[in-house]
C-alpha cells in the first residue's frame, strides 16, 4: 500500500498563487480551461463567485476561459443573475435534450463536459458563502505543474478537537467520518489519505471525467475517486488545501439521504470489481421517520442511483470533440 | 470646461467595464470583519492585494496604517492623499458574507466602508485602464481607529507623522453620493455611564434607578440655553440599560455628541454637562461618570475655494446634484492642519449602519469618476493657491 501518497500528493493553494506563472504554463501547454457551476436556487451566491472569478481569473490573469452554469431547474433568480454577470447559463434539460432528464448534481457536471471548451475544467459548487479565486487556481495548479497529475480535490479546514485538547484542522465532514472514511479503511485503504473525499470541489482532464461513469445525484464524488483509482491508480490524483470553506449547513435528515445513495453508490462498484456478490437486488426507498401530530409517519424518499454512461460512450459527444481524423 | 471635467462622462463608461474588479475588491475587503481596534486582518489583505495591483511601495507607517505609493512624475509636487477608513462598526460575531443581486451588493459594513476602501484599491489598476498619470505622488492610505472610540486616531497619527507638505486630500466614503463636505463642525462625543451597587437596595428604601438618573441628566440637558450664533446642538443619539421589566436598572449609558461651528461653544456646553453629571452624582449618590469618546475641532474650506469649485464643477458634468452638511470624517484633521480636502460618497443605499446594508452598483461609477476628476483637479492646481 501506497501511504507516501498523502507526502507527495497533497498541496496548498499557496503553492499556486504565482497566477502569472500559472497562466503561463497554460498558454505553453496550449491548454483552455473552464469553470462549471452547478446550481438550484443559488442567487444569493451564484452572483458573487461569477464576479470574483471574472475579475481575478479572467480579466486580471487570463487563467480561466469561460464560466459556465449549468442550473437543474431553480425557481428563483439564479440563471437570471448569473446571466447577468456574464456567465454561459445553460437549463441541464436543454444540454443533449433527447435524453431524458434527472435532477441531481452529478447530471449537470456530466452535461456540463458537452457545453464547455476547456481542457481543463474545474467543478465548484455555486453555494460557497467564502468564495475566493483560491477555490479555482488552488486546484489548477497542480494539473499545470505536475505532468502527471490529471484530477485534484479540495479538503478544508474542519477543527476538530484532538486528544491534546488543541484544534486540528484534519477530518471530513458527518457523512465522511461516518460513512465514507470507514468503507475506505475496510476495502481500500489507501484512498483514506484522501482527507475530504466529499467535498465538491475538484478538477481535473476532459480526457479523465469524459471516461467516467456519472452517478447523477450525491454519490457522484464517491465514484469519481473509486473509478480514478481503479483506471489510473491514486497517483494521478491530488489534493489541495484551500482552507477555509463556508457553506450551508444540511440537517441529519438531508445527511441520511446523501449516506444512502453514497452507500449504493460504493455497493455497487464493489459489486461491479467483483469484490462482493449481494444475493439480492438493493433497494431504492431511503426510509425515514418522522412525527406528524403525535403520530410516527414513514417518510420514505426514492434514491435509484441512475448512473450515467462515460460521455465519451455518446456518439454526438465524440463527434463534437473526438471528430474521426483529430488527433487526440 | 476644464481638462480634468472633459474626459468624466467616458471614464464612467470605463468603469463600467471594470465592474468585476471593483466588486471583488469591494467584496473581499468587506467580508473580513474590522472593527474600530481590530483591523489588522484587513489590513493585510489591503496590503496584499495593493500589491497584486503592482503597487510597489506597499508599506505601513507607525501606527500601522496601510499605505500605498504610486509615483508621480514630477519630483516638486507634494503628494496627494486618497484615504478611506478601514474600520467598520459591525463586531466579529456579524456574519460579513455579502450577497451580490443583480443590482446591489448586501451586506455589514458594505457602506461603511468596504466600498471605499474596495474603490481605493481599485485605483491603481483604474488608472491603469484610463492611462491616468500624476504629477505628484498619489497616497491611497486606509486609516485605522477611525470611528466611534477610534477618534479619528489613525489619520491623525498618520498625518502628524508625515513630514512634507500634503497638496491636498479625498477623503472616500461609501456613500452618499451627491455628498460634498467641505467643513466639519467642532464636536465633542461623550458617554454618561450610571452605576448603582446592587448592595444599596436592600438598605435603602427609595433605591436610586440608574435610568431615571440619566433621565434627570437629559432634563438638566435639555433646559441649557444654546445660542443660534455660534450655531449649536446637542444630538442624544443612543441609550441603553436595565436587565428586565420589573428590575430596577443598576446600570446605563447615555451617549451623545455636542456639535458647533464654534470650538469654544462646544468647550462651554461640555463643560454645563460635566457641572450636571457632578451635581447629579453627588445628590444620588451613585457612580455617574462623564467619558470623552472622541472630538475634533471645527475647521473648513470656503465655498468658494478652488477645489470646492472644481467638485461641483466635476459633479455638474456628471449630472450629480450636490449637498453639503459639516463631516465628522477624516476631512475634519486635513482641514485642522490646513490642508485642502474633501470628502465624496461614492454610491446610494440604504441601511447605512445595519447588517443587511445595501449598495447600488450603478451608481458607483458616476461615483468614482467624480474621485478620479477631484484627483486630476488636485494635480492641476486647485489646491495650489
Amino acid at each position: 500500500m501506497n501511504r507516501t501518497w498523502i507526502k507527495t500528493n497533497t498541496f496548498h493553494h499557496k503553492d499556486f498563487c504565482d497566477l502569472n506563472h500559472l497562466v503561463a504554463l497554460k498558454r505553453r501547454k496550449g491548454l483552455k480551461i473552464s469553470l462549471c457551476l452547478p446550481t438550484l436556487n443559488e442567487e444569493k451566491t451564484i452572483a458573487k463567485e461569477i464576479v470574483i472569478f471574472k475579475s481575478e481569473l479572467m480579466s486580471r490573469h487570463p487563467l480561466l476561459d469561460e464560466i459556465v452554469v449549468v442550473d437543474s431547474g431553480s425557481t428563483d433568480d439564479t440563471r437570471d443573475i448569473a446571466r447577468t454577470y456574464g456567465a454561459d447559463v445553460y437549463r441541464a434539460a436543454d444540454i443533449l435534450p433527447h435524453l431524458p432528464p434527472y435532477t441531481g448534481k452529478g447530471e449537470n457536471l456530466w452535461r456540463a463536459l458537452y457545453v464547455t471548451q476547456g481542457d481543463i475544467i474545474v467543478y465548484l459548487d455555486a453555494d460557497i458563502k467564502n468564495i475566493h479565486h483560491r477555490f479555482a487556481y488552488g486546484l489548477i495548479g497542480p494539473l499545470l505543474v505536475n505532468d502527471h497529475i490529471k484530477y485534484t480535490k479540495a479538503f478544508y479546514d474542519r477543527p476538530i478537537a484532538s486528544v491534546d485538547k488543541t484544534i486540528r484542522p484534519t477530518g471530513g465532514g458527518r457523512v465522511t467520518e461516518l460513512v465514507i472514511r470507514p468503507l475506505f479503511s475496510l476495502f481500500f485503504p489507501e484512498l483514506t489519505q484522501i482527507l475530504q473525499p466529499l467535498s465538491g470541489e475538484y478538477a481535473g482532464f476532459r480526457e479523465v471525467f469524459e471516461q467516467l461513469p456519472f452517478p447523477i445525484g450525491y454519490g457522484v464524488e464517491t465514484s469519481m475517486i473509486l473509478d480514478i483509482y481503479e483506471k489510473w491508480g491514486l497517483d494521478i490524483m491530488a489534493q489541495v488545501d484551500l482552507e477555509k470553506r463556508i457553506h450551508r449547513n444540511q440537517d441529519t435528515k438531508a445527511l441520511g439521504k446523501m449516506a444512502f445513495a453514497i452507500l449504493k453508490t460504493f455497493i455497487n462498484r464493489k459489486i461491479s470489481l467483483g469484490m462482493i456478490d449481494l444475493k439480492e437486488e438493493l433497494h431504492d426507498e431511503m426510509i425515514q421517520y418522522r412525527l406528524v401530530k403525535g403520530a410516527i409517519e414513514p417518510d420514505i424518499v426514492q434514491i435509484k442511483g441512475v448512473e450515467r454512461p462515460p460521455i465519451i460512450e455518446l456518439p454526438e459527444y465524440r463527434a463534437k470533440y473526438h471528430p474521426p481524423g483529430a488527433a487526440r | 470646461m476644464h481638462a480634468y471635467t472633459d474626459k468624466l462622462p467616458e471614464f464612467v463608461d470605463v468603469l463600467r467595464t471594470m465592474m468585476d474588479t471593483i466588486m471583488t475588491n469591494t467584496v473581499l475587503v468587506g467580508q473580513v470583519p474590522a472593527p474600530t481596534f481590530e483591523e489588522q486582518a484587513r489590513v493585510d489583505l489591503f496590503l496584499e492585494r495593493l500589491s497584486e495591483f503592482g503597487v510597489d511601495e506597499c508599506t505601513t507607517d507607525g501606527f500601522f496604517n496601510p499605505i500605498g505609493i504610486l509615483q508621480g512624475s514630477s519630483r516638486s509636487q507634494p503628494p496627494i492623499f486618497v484615504v478611506a477608513h478601514m474600520d467598520s462598526p459591525f463586531g466579529k460575531e456579524v456574519d460579513h458574507h455579502y450577497t451580490v443581486g443583480k443590482n446591489t451588493i448586501t451586506g455589514a459594513g458594505v457602506l461603511d466602508n468596504a466600498l471605499g476602501v474596495g474603490v481605493l484599491l481599485s485605483l491603481p489598476e483604474i488608472f491603469r485602464k484610463l492611462d491616468l498619470r500624476f504629477e505628484s505622488d498619489i497616497i491611497l492610505a486606509g486609516v485605522i481607529q477611525s470611528i466611534g472610540k477610534g477618534n479619528l486616531r489613525g489619520i491623525r497619527h498618520l498625518l502628524k507623522s508625515w513630514s512634507t507638505p500634503i497638496r491636498g486630500a479625498v477623503c472616500v466614503e461609501s456613500g452618499e453620493l451627491g455628498r460634498l463636505n467641505y467643513y466639519s463642525d467642532g464636536m465633542i462625543r461623550c458617554e454618561i455611564t450610571c452605576h448603582v451597587d446592587p448592595a444599596q437596595e436592600r438598605s435603602q428604601r427609595f433605591f436610586p434607578n440608574a435610568i431615571l438618573i440619566l433621565n434627570e441628566v437629559i432634563n438638566q440637558i435639555m433646559a441649557l440655553r444654546l445660542p443660534l450664533k455660534p450655531r449649536t446642538k446637542i444630538i442624544f443619539g443612543t441609550i441603553q440599560g436595565g436587565l428586565k421589566h420589573g428590575q430596577i436598572a443598576h446600570e446605563a449609558t447615555l451617549g451623545l455628541e455636542i456639535r458647533s461651528d464654534a470650538d469654544t461653544m462646544v468647550k462651554e456646553i461640555y463643560g454645563d454637562i460635566r457641572d450636571i453629571v457632578n451635581g447629579l452624582r453627588h445628590e444620588y449618590e451613585v457612580e455617574l461618570i462623564l467619558e470623552r469618546v472622541s472630538n475634533q475641532r471645527a475647521a473648513s474650506l470656503r465655498y468658494n475655494h478652488p477645489l470646492v469649485k472644481a467638485v461641483l464643477g466635476i459633479m455638474k458634468t456628471l449630472g450629480l446634484e450636490p449637498f453639503s452638511e459639516p463631516s465628522e470624517s477624516e476631512l475634519s484633521i486635513f482641514l485642522s492642519r490646513q490642508i485642502p480636502a474633501v470628502t465624496l460618497g461614492i454610491t446610494r443605499g440604504e441601511g447605512y449602519q445595519q447588517t443587511d446594508a445595501t449598495m447600488q452598483i450603478e451608481p458607483m461609477f458616476k461615483g468614482i469618476a467624480q474621485i478620479l476628476g477631484t484627483i486630476m483637479a488636485i494635480d492641476a492646481g486647485a489646491c495650489d493657491g
